[in-house]
């Protein structure tokens, strides 16, 4: 059983909601009884609730690094309040008296071990991964019907080229929200969002002379997309024995969604990774219609930096965990990275943690670029490619951070390189504003994490930092 | 390469796609950058494959089988690509200095949740976001340095509660730090955000940068003038500005700087507030700032002016209204300067001021009456109790002042005797008295307030499920308290005048008749009183009576079986509590009962079953 602290207990409820219900009961005495194994292994009880009988709930560290949680009310948040409440009343110290393990929790137990074992009967078998049969008459369908929507899709972005942006009115923006709903149709989600994301530049309420030239770079990323799909998709229709392009982010963008099993075959994993979160923020894409955490973190061993992505659908939100800062370093046992560019997305399904220590920070200084205009070029090398990710992030040494008279604010690398900091329009939240408060010690000699936007007016590649790593530690800008 | 060239033509292109690229045939201006490119593409490919895009584009369409659009989205593309290895990110200005770190000395170990919960209640509009901000403080969230911007910027919040606690609560927990910072961000011309600021300022104590705000109090706006002298109380330097600002022609600024002057207390300074009441035009505003901050000897010297205007005013004369009106707005200035003062020569015009009763009632000067006779019940003499006698007798008014005097001068037994007690003689005239019932009525509402409504009690919300909400409730006087501070015969006395709530507060066990006056006011009362506390109140006045529990029960389910509450909407939490404690026996009753509940009575009767029904 790990060691419960009430911040350890917060980081495992879905919302902070449910951090507030939780203690909210142990606060009312909902708990009529609270009991705990000699071993330590298993806390469980009853909780009072608005059903006639008490719920039934218990949290089982059989596997430490996992532990599971059962509750008999009918929530489906998990875990639900009340298995967060009995660890708070534990945490704070509640008495539980000692009792033998209900016989409900030991059967599931020996289900659970039974499973396990025959995982690993399986494994050692060594014939679970049976081939996936592919239905290739189902893959052509699905294949013609995808070629179909991109020639619909075309269609419509030429429309509306040569009509031009500025006679786009309600109604044509009627049709465009009726074209994204047809793409589903064709098995072109990824399309959808980005002409979703289109619409809402100009749609109601938008700064139309701003979003202009944004929406011309979503109608060349269109353009960019039909061409690469098509040829694509017309290859693996004249052999759909064609694997998936593992290399290339072309499936994620005709919609694909990536199963960890099918990254392990393509062999996009990494064992024994430790990852440090250097940022997080959540975000609203309103053109996914789905709430996105996200994270950045640093490879300590290969130097990447990775990006973590959770996405809530709307209608799901409710329910889903929110993703939030981590603070520790992350043991990955596997790691599973997405074809990408400099910033690939990886998962991942167990992980253990220990304390971020001096050394990982060192760390995080040694991997950082240490010149400005190599990384730049790096940066801008991944920008030219049409269907690149447009904000890429790197780790930047710094040996001084400083301010122009004109109120620019400057990173300088050893060879005296500069580089300005500004807020990019592609994060909601700027950082500069805060660079003034900064203690001394993050303004010498520290590693910026920086996230990079093209301004296409202003012909400016911009920089916005996300987080500098300094000698006492590290200090989130997001 | 060239990038002014590259970015025109972007103009360009951008220009069409609002357009509308049926147009670009023949295009002018884009014929116009044709040569450059052509010229430059003999060097680089990359220009030359630009260059043919645009002259596909311009040339006319049918020419070629694609259409206009295909063409420039196929320039658009290539040319993006190249501006994308084009970006700058060398800064414009060319001197860059250090930055130099501030003292705020916060960290970011906040999680983004939490963040994110107050970014949200700071930066949007709707319900509940002050509560969020509130336990956000207390939880330490605003020690963040992420926040902090949005702390200074709450300033300025349009909830005007909100953009206080960030005044008053926030940003001094910033220290000294938050002021230097507020100063360097200080707009003189602003609004209310910038008094706020100014407040701030103040509330940290940063004399440094006085010399700032002396400037915002000569030539910012109205509102940040009349802040910023405020600020400016105190050091001797700034006493001559504050002086000359007593002169000024707008009222705000006059009333600042009077204000100022008191919270000094600098002898130059009550000099000029004395000389205030001199005129008519300040005198108050100089009133005003000194009930604000009280000074001893000007007291006196006033109390002495205020005795002699007094008696003019009372030999004026009186019969035009307007002329009397315009004597009281002489004489009130003083009742506000000196609310908090007490001396000699006040005991003194008090006094005279209550002998005098009958000419200023006729004057219909109450205020000034209630003044002197609140002055004497504070005054914890003999004499004053003897004054409060007088104006009892006068008026029925002063019944309640004289009851708080005597309180704190007379045992409880003399306190009983003097107002309930006497000969049977003496009760039969009061009977008789023409103002007995009013009398009668203002003693027991003295008594209620000091009684029923004497402490708060916070309860738990506990059969609310969507949150642990709390609610205050005043709760009567504790049975110590009762027993060591009021006579017991005033149980009595509330039986006979019928006053069923302070019976209940005032029982005790082993008084014969409070059970069954209590139990019958129950029976009888009902629907017909207005008080929700009612039956909450003849419940504890039954436990005060050492009524056994079981007995209390029985009354009190059985008073839910016949629905007899006044407040169909929600149960008083005392008789919640009390239910709590039922055997579990009666859960069948409640259950049987509770379809006739409706609204939070429901809900609080649902959280009763489950909890008898868990106690099975």
């Amino acid at each position: 059983m790990p060691e419960l602290t009430s911040s350890y207990v917060d980081s495992l409820a879905p919302n902070t909601a449910a951090i507030k219900n939780g203690q909210g009961l142990v606060r009312k005495k909902s708990f009529i009884q609270l009991h705990r194994t000699e071993n330590g292994e298993l806390l469980f009880g009853q909780c009072a609730g608005s059903g006639k009988t008490p719920y039934e709930c218990s949290v089982d560290f059989i596997a430490p690094e996992n532990p599971v949680f059962r509750c008999s009310c009918p929530s489906r948040q998990f875990p639900c309040k009340h298995a967060l409440g009995l660890l708070y009343a534990y945490v704070e110290g509640q008495t539980f008296t000692p009792a033998p393990v209900p016989e409900d929790i030991a059967a599931k137990r020996e289900k659970a071990e039974k499973r396990e074992e025959n995982k690993v009967k399986q494994a050692a078998e060594g014939s679970p991964a049976k081939p996936k049969k592919v239905n290739k008459s189902a893959l052509k369908k699905k294949i013609t019907a995808q070629l179909e929507g991109l020639d619909l899709l075309e269609k419509l972005v030429l429309s509306l080229i040569r009509g031009g942006l500025s006679s786009i009115d309600a109604k044509t923006l009627k049709t465009v929200q009726e074209h994204v709903k047809q793409l589903g149709n064709y098995y072109l989600s990824g399309a959808q969002i980005e002409l979703r994301r289109f619409a809402l530049l100009l749609g109601k309420g938008e700064d139309r002379e701003h979003g202009y030239t944004y929406a011309v770079r979503q109608l060349t990323l269109l353009h960019a997309f039909i061409k690469k799909g098509r040829s694509y998709l017309t290859a693996r229709s004249e052999d759909p024995e064609l694997a998936l392009d593992h290399e290339s982010t072309i499936d994620e963008w005709l919609g694909h969604a990536w199963q960890l099993s099918e990254l392990k075959e393509y062999g996009l994993t990494a064992e024994n990774a430790e990852l440090l979160q250097l940022a997080f923020y959540s975000y609203d894409d309103k053109a996914r219609q789905e709430f996105v955490d996200q994270g950045y973190w640093l490879d300590m061993s290969a130097g990447a930096v990775y990006k973590t992505l959770h996405y809530r659908p709307y209608k799901a939100a409710k329910l889903l965990r929110e993703e939030d800062s981590f603070y520790e370093v992350a043991e990955v046992p596997l790691l599973y990275k997405y074809p990408g560019d400099m910033n690939p997305r990886v998962r991942y399904e167990g992980m253990t943690t220990r304390p971020v220590t001096p050394a990982d920070l060192d760390q995080v200084h040694a991997h950082a670029h240490r010149s400005i205009a190599e990384a730049v070029k790096k940066v801008k090398n991944q920008l030219k490619n049409p269907l690149s990710d447009k904000e890429p992030v790197l780790l930047l040494h710094a040996v001084s951070i400083s301010q122009t008279a004109q109120g620019e604010y400057l990173i300088t690398d050893e060879a005296g390189g500069q580089l300005v900091l500004e807020d990019i329009p592609a994060l909601s939240q700027g950082a500069t504003v805060l660079l003034p408060f900064l203690p001394p010690v993050c303004l010498e000699h520290c590693t910026l994490l920086v996230m990079f936007e093209h301004d296409m007016d202003r012909g400016r590649l911009a920089a916005q930092p996300l987080g500098i790593i300094h000698a006492e530690g590290m200090t989130r800008l997001l | 390469m060239s990038t002014a060239l590259l970015q025109e033509l972007h103009q360009e292109v951008r220009r069409l796609y609002i357009a509308g690229s049926d147009l670009a045939a023949d295009d002018f201006r884009l014929k116009r950058l044709l040569p450059q490119f052509e010229q430059l593409g003999e060097r680089a490919a990359v220009f030359k494959r630009l260059g043919e895009g645009i002259s596909a584009l311009v040339t006319s369409e049918a020419a070629a089988g694609q259409s206009s659009a295909v063409k420039l989205q196929d320039l658009t593309l290539l040319l993006e690509s190249v501006l994308y290895t084009q970006g700058s990110t060398s800064p414009s200005g060319s001197e860059a200095v250090q930055l130099q770190g501030s003292a705020f000395g916060l960290e970011t170990g906040v999680s983004s949740r939490k963040i994110a919960a107050v970014r949200q209640a700071l930066t949007t509009t709707g319900s509940g976001r002050y509560e969020t901000v509130l336990e956000a403080f207390k939880d330490g969230v605003f020690q963040d340095l992420r926040l902090l911007p949005l702390a200074v910027g709450a300033l300025g919040d349009p909830y005007a509660e909100l953009a206080d606690f960030a005044m008053n609560k926030i940003l001094p927990s910033y220290g000294p730090a938050a002021a230097d910072y507020l100063a360097q961000h200080f707009n003189p011309a602003g609004g209310k955000s910038e008094v706020r600021k100014l407040h701030v300022i103040k509330a940290v104590g940063r004399p440094e940068l006085l010399e700032e705000i002396y400037k915002a109090a000569c030539s910012g706006s109205d509102d940040v003038r009349a802040a910023a002298i405020l600020c400016l109380a105190g050091p001797q330097e700034y006493i001559q500005a504050l002086l000359e600002w007593t002169a000024d022609k707008k009222k705000p600024i006059r009333e600042a700087a009077y204000t100022a002057l008191a919270e000094g207390g600098s002898a130059e300074g009550l000099e000029r507030l004395f000389e205030a009441f001199a005129g008519k035009k300040d005198r108050e505003l100089a009133a005003y700032a000194l009930a604000n901050y009280p000074s001893a000897p000007l007291g006196e010297r006033l109390s002495v002016k205020f005795m002699d205007e007094l008696r003019e005013a009372l030999a004026a004369d009186h019969k035009d209204s307007k002329k009397n009106e315009a004597l009281w707005n002489v004489i009130s200035p003083y009742l506000i300067a000196l609310a908090d003062i007490r001396n000699p020569q006040l005991d003194e015009i008090y006094r005279f001021i209550i002998e005098h009763y009958d000419r200023f009632a006729a004057l219909g000067w109450l205020h000034l009456l209630d003044r002197a006779a609140r002055y004497q019940e504070t005054a914890l003499s003999e004499q004053g109790l003897e004054l409060l006698r007088e104006l009892d007798n006068k008026s029925v008014r002063y019944l309640s002042y004289y009851f708080r005097a005597a309180q704190q001068l007379l045992t409880a037994k003399e306190l009983y005797n003097e107002f309930a007690g006497g000969s049977l003689l003496d009760k039969m005239k009061a009977r008789l008295a023409k103002d007995a019932a009013t009398r009668n009525r203002v003693l027991q509402d003295t008594l209620e307030e000091q009684i029923l409504n004497a402490e708060r009690v916070t309860y738990q919300l506990a059969w609310d499920y969507a949150g642990s909400r709390q609610q205050y409730v005043w709760e009567m006087l504790s049975p110590e308290r009762i027993a060591a501070e009021w006579n017991p015969r005033w149980l009595d006395w509330a039986i006979e005048r019928d006053a069923p709530e302070l019976a209940a507060a005032l029982a005790r066990p082993g008084h014969s008749g409070v059970r069954e006056y209590l139990t019958a006011k129950l029976n009888r009362e009902g629907k017909h009183r207005k008080d929700v506390d009612f039956v909450s109140n003849l419940f504890k006045g039954l436990e005060r009576a050492g009524l056994p529990e079981a007995e209390r029960q029985e009354l009190l389910i059985s008073v839910v079986e016949q629905q007899r509450f006044q407040n169909p909407y929600m149960f008083h939490f005392y008789l919640l509590e009390r239910m709590l404690a039922f055997p579990a026996s009666y859960v069948e009753r409640i259950e049987a009962v509770l379809p006739k509940y409706r609204y939070e009575s429901k809900t609080q009767l649902e959280y009763l079953v489950s909890h008898l029904r868990s106690r099975q």
